[in-house]
């Protein structure tokens, strides 16, 4: 978007690239700490993230599940677009993003990290998460549910296995896709819509299907 | 109308209106989201519903009750789906149910011809509520203690889930599912078994060590 500058229709506020203020205006720049004009969901924006140039999004509920406490939370790059995303880093959690990358109405559910390379497209209804977000051992999840449950302590829960997810540059994630804990997408893949992605899957696959084969 | 709208349980900060229904028997410290799960609940049945202690029904679930469904949740366990019934479904204790997931005791026959679903649908403008009614006799759906299902996962008629098992996200479940399983896919495939090390012993440590002392965030009395 070479031409952020030069548009005549949009408003340019240091070189950002938006429709102009009023009902019809989606996105908004994303400004680390600060509220975002005219929102419907009342949070400020958190402090503990990284933005590059360009980067907008439509609405602070994108951090409604955000409780990243690292210095830096979330690092995103430059000309990204975040539509509706859940960002729901917990504790520990680092998401990051690459450049390009457009995000609609996904889920990143990171226990650690999750890492999204460039040019990275995520259509509606993905979920991305780097761990199964509760213990696999029976007696570990008897444990998850009382402190879960209206009598526990949810600050304080058994431990769950935790495996980053990385998805490589000019990915394209298609709907309601899931993509599991460990899992790293190899560059330029294609995962089509509803596929559950349980192992890696190498550069230029397309993968579809419960579990994801690689189709063609 | 049914007794079900007698005595309804209003609740501050609910933003749904419609109240829980006095045939929902609720155990000490539970946690309902919003009354809006029994907004689709017809069922008459004077104890249609049980939720046992310090369970929750969180923002997705949702009780799609036709007049004589009887649904039972056991003490502890998490739901945030949808339960389909006309007669049955008997969820246990420490279960987890996540967003999605869909269990069903009733859905359409195999052998039910184009003409018969017309005749269904066609039936259903009549009902004052608009309710689907059972396409197919019912089948009591179990899933019995500490299972989990994953999202997006659909449990079918007739199934019943053992101990322990989990269900992985997005797998539809048609036949049953033995203990201490790991099942996932599309077509359900079993693919690991699991030590059945949820015992008495370790059941009473995890009470001690993971309830919240003084505290709780049930928002219903139970009755």
């Amino acid at each position: 978007m070479s031409n952020a500058v030069e548009t005549t229709t949009g408003e340019t506020h240091d070189g950002v690239t938006i429709a102009p203020e009023g009902a019809a205006r989606m996105f908004h720049p994303l400004v680390p700490g600060k509220a975002l004009p005219g929102d419907w969901f009342h949070r400020i924006v958190p402090a503990n993230i990284e933005i590059g140039h360009n980067v907008v999004i439509d609405s602070s509920a994108c951090f409604k599940h955000f409780f990243s406490k690292r210095p830096v939370g979330l690092r995103v790059g430059s000309n990204v677009t975040l539509c509706r995303a859940s960002l729901a880093a917990e504790e520990n959690g680092l998401i990051e993003i690459g450049d390009y990358c457009y995000i609609a109405n996904a889920s990143l559910v990171c226990s650690e990290r999750i890492s999204i390379g460039s040019h990275v497209l995520i259509a509606g209804g993905v979920t991305i998460a780097d761990s199964d977000f509760h213990p696999i051992s029976p007696a570990g999840r008897i444990a998850d549910t009382i402190a879960i449950s209206p009598l526990g302590d949810r600050t304080h829960r058994p431990k769950i296995e935790v495996r980053p997810v990385v998805i490589e540059d000019n990915v394209w994630i298609g709907y309601n896709a899931t993509i599991l804990k460990g899992v790293r997408v190899g560059e330029g893949a294609v995962i089509e819509p509803g596929a559950v992605v349980l192992r890696d899957v190498p550069s230029l696959a397309r993968v579809m299907g419960n579990p994801a084969r690689i189709t063609q | 109308m049914s007794r079900m709208n007698l005595h309804r349980t209003y609740r501050d900060n609910d933003w749904y209106p419609g109240g829980i229904p006095g045939n929902v028997v609720i155990g000490e410290h539970v946690y309902i989201e919003t009354s809006y799960a029994f907004a689709p609940c017809l069922a008459e049945d004077e104890s249609a519903i049980v939720l046992g202690d310090a369970s929750g029904a969180y923002d997705q679930a949702t009780f799609v009750l036709g007049p004589r469904a009887r649904v039972v949740v056991g003490p502890y366990s998490v739901l945030n789906c949808h339960l389909v019934c006309e007669q049955s479904i008997r969820i246990g204790g420490h279960c987890m149910l996540s967003w999605g997931v869909v269990v069903a005791d009733t859905w359409l026959e195999r052998d039910w011809p184009v003409e018969r679903r017309r005749e269904y649908l066609e039936a259903v403008i009549r009902h004052p509520h608009r309710a689907l009614g059972p396409m197919s006799t019912p089948r009591q759906v179990v899933l019995e203690d500490n299972v989990w299902v994953g999202f997006d996962s659909v449990i079918l008629p007739g199934v019943t889930i053992g101990r322990g098992s989990i269900i992985g996200s997005k797998t539809i479940v048609e036949e049953d599912v033995p203990a201490y399983s790991i099942v996932v896919g599309n077509p359900a495939r079993l693919v690991r078994r699991l030590e059945p090390d949820d015992t008495e012993s370790a059941r009473a440590d995890a009470f001690r060590k993971y309830l919240r002392p003084g505290g709780g965030f049930g928002n219903v009395r139970g009755h």
